[in-house]
């Protein structure tokens, strides 16, 4: 079928790459604050009695010697990350957020509660592919109806408004 | 002993199904990620407005008392705090279910909560006029010192690397400094429209709990079974009590901390469970299981983040001066109802009464919330079933719901997604979210009252302003108090890395 099947398969990163990495990452977060506070265009008086920056500059400075105390460090205990898995579910996370402001909150919501349940599914429920196919359809309406009723009807919250809802 | 003559007025059919209604839906409320106690106090706020003034506090009283609890089920159900008062029971709390015993740490939770939260109102029926004095003793200096004890937390909570817990809390304090400069107004770090607003705590508190929890979920759908274990407990009501009742020392640790910080105003119940679960850790025999599913450390932080309720009322009572959020919200809600805090508020024939009334329906509140909580508990279990693909889904729309209702905002939505996402790839290298989320709620404490103590010292001492917050009884002892937290975790640290 046209789900994806995702294997069973490990991308693994070594922890102390993933340790480097991260003092990279920390690293420039911190000379990236020490330049916006010193940079005109962001601050106008970067050098006077300005004191707009003074609480971050502290901050960028203990995070600049974390950083390279962090280089350092001789910590192994760290978890690989299975992309493979992870892929799909950060494509779907990302069409959730975009497709949210144009078809609505509930909408967006139901598609991507179905698409999560049938690429995230177990060899077993392949099967009877079309029955499996119609529950996780009514139950993906039946939660969408059960939030509408909480959030809308009872609670009257205000969420982004698209097709239908 | 006043407070014993207006429980009668507790006591009436009307007031009763307020109670247990409030309770009900603040525990429901407090559950669900983003539904922060101050949001369901405020969300409540209106359909008081045609009660009587003594019966709309009632159910407010009953809400907040009973949200503060209820945000620990999704705690240690899915590891996502409801509030982040419950960010420390999930460190242990949600340990405990991945063993199967969700229920037991449900029961330690509300037995927990219902001590702390009939100490706290004790507290505030019996310490009102000393309290409030030492509350108007905590100038711009002293609250600095307190964030700064708070920071000093975080590199010890975290006792795997001391380096990494202080690098999350200075990104959590940086997170807080996007956006407008708080006392001189300036806008800082707003490389893009979506960073106007700045990073509000309760969205980073979705985002770095509840993101990571959903990506993890999925990343592991095919190579592990369920997370999440059966909830099968096997210790019955009574031996919880027991064992509750024997883990006196994080019983009394948890209630009188989080009574102190309640009263301290700006403070907030948000540090009291993390400062607690802390404190209890370093006197504790059993450090090492701590983060590993330590019942003591569900026990400390459940007191004191309901034992922060009553005190937080305190300032706000008698000083107008909110202890917490959610104090600041009831603080409109006695207003709308004609009340104006005081020292008279407590004497006046107008106002006597209907507060009076109000602090014992807390007393009454925490009965309703022990036992609505430990039958909710019974309940739970249906959750611990649900398969890991609807349970990730489920959280990410709930996650989404909340951010959003916050402020009516796509970019809070965005916010946390991205934030989330970021947090997981930094858990994988051994960051922590705990300290990052402190440091987004003590970052405006700490840069308020630093800028302001030190246009105050200026004034004072000229360019020797940091005379100004080395002075003092209470800034020396905090001082000292930061100091001894460093050298401990640090010590403490060493110790773990040699014996492993």
């Amino acid at each position: 079928m046209a789900f994806i099947q995702i294997e069973n398969q490990r991308e693994v990163l070594n922890m102390k790459q993933y340790l480097k990495i991260s003092t990279l990452i920390v690293t420039a977060l911190a000379v990236l604050l020490l330049f916006t506070s010193f940079n005109e265009v962001f601050n106008p008086s970067p050098w006077g009695e300005n004191e707009d920056y003074l609480f971050p500059r502290f901050i960028a400075g203990g995070i600049a010697v974390l950083a390279l105390l962090l280089w350092f460090e001789r910590d192994d205990k760290g978890k690989p990350t299975n992309f493979i898995d992870l892929l799909p579910g950060l494509g779907l996370i990302l069409a959730y957020l975009i497709s949210m402001n144009t078809i609505g909150f509930y909408m967006a919501s139901m598609i991507m509660f179905f698409a999560v349940i049938m690429i995230y599914k177990k060899p077993e429920e392949t099967k009877d592919f079309w029955r499996v196919l119609l529950i996780k359809l009514s139950i993906s309406v039946v939660f969408i109806l059960i939030l509408y009723g909480l959030f809308t009807l009872m609670l009257q919250v205000r969420l982004p408004r698209g097709l239908l809802f | 002993m006043e407070f014993l003559n207006y429980f009668d007025n507790v006591f009436t059919v009307y007031h009763i199904a307020l109670l247990v209604g409030g309770t009900f839906a603040g525990i429901i409320l407090g559950a669900l990620p983003g539904l922060s106690p101050t949001m369901s106090v405020a969300l409540l706020i209106p359909f008081t407005f045609h009660m009587k003034p003594e019966s709309g506090l009632i159910l407010l009283g009953a809400m907040y008392t009973a949200t503060v609890a209820g945000g620990a089920i999704s705690a240690i159900l899915v590891n996502v705090p409801g509030a982040p008062a419950n960010i420390a029971t999930a460190m242990d709390g949600h340990q405990m279910a991945k063993k199967g015993l969700a229920r037991e740490a449900l029961h330690y939770c509300f037995i927990s909560s219902f001590v702390g939260g009939i100490f706290g109102v004790f507290i505030l029926i019996f310490f009102t006029p000393p309290l409030a004095r030492l509350s108007l003793e905590f100038g711009t200096t002293e609250l600095f010192w307190i964030a700064i004890l708070g920071i000093t937390i975080i590199a010890t909570i975290d006792s795997k690397s001391v380096i990494k817990g202080l690098l999350s809390g200075l990104f959590g304090l940086m997170l807080a400094t996007i956006g407008d400069n708080p006392v001189l107004g300036v806008e800082r770090f707003v490389f893009t429209d979506h960073l106007e607003g700045g990073v509000n705590i309760v969205v980073g508190l979705i985002g770095l709990f509840a993101m990571p929890q959903v990506l993890n979920l999925m990343e592991k759908y095919y190579s592990e079974k369920n997370a999440v274990l059966s909830s099968e407990g096997h210790s019955t009501l009574m031996q919880s009590f027991r064992f509750v009742f024997s883990k006196l020392k994080a019983l009394s640790i948890g209630s009188f901390v989080g009574s102190l910080i309640g009263i301290i105003p700006g403070a907030g119940g948000q540090i009291a469970g993390l400062v607690a679960y802390d404190q209890t850790k370093k006197v504790s025999s059993n450090q090492s299981n701590y983060g590993k599913g330590e019942p003591e450390g569900i026990i400390a932080a459940e007191s004191a983040n309901n034992s922060m309720v009553g005190p937080s009322l305190i300032p706000l009572l008698t000083l107008s001066i909110p202890g917490s959020p959610t104090a600041a919200v009831l603080l409109g809600g006695l207003l709308i109802h004609g009340i104006f805090p005081g020292h008279e508020i407590f004497i006046s024939e107008n106002t006597a009464p209907v507060v009076w009334t109000f602090i014992d329906s807390l007393i009454i509140a925490q009965i309703f919330m022990l036992i609505i909580g430990l039958f909710l508990s019974r309940h739970s279990g249906w959750i611990m079933k649900v398969p890991d693909n609807y349970m990730a889904v489920s959280i990410l729309v709930l996650a989404v719901f909340g951010t959003y209702s916050i402020g009516n905002s796509y970019s809070d939505v965005i916010i946390m997604v991205v934030l989330g996402t970021i947090m997981f790839f930094a858990s994988k290298a051994g960051f922590s979210a705990v300290p990052v989320v402190l440091g987004i709620i003590l970052g405006p404490i700490a840069e308020n009252n630093f800028l302001l103590g030190k246009l105050i010292g200026g004034a004072r001492y000229g360019d020797d302003w940091v005379i100004y917050f080395t002075t003092g009884t209470i800034n020396v002892t905090l001082i000292a108090i930061c100091i001894i937290s460093i050298t401990y975790g640090l010590y403490s640290n060493r110790k773990s890395k040699r014996s492993a």
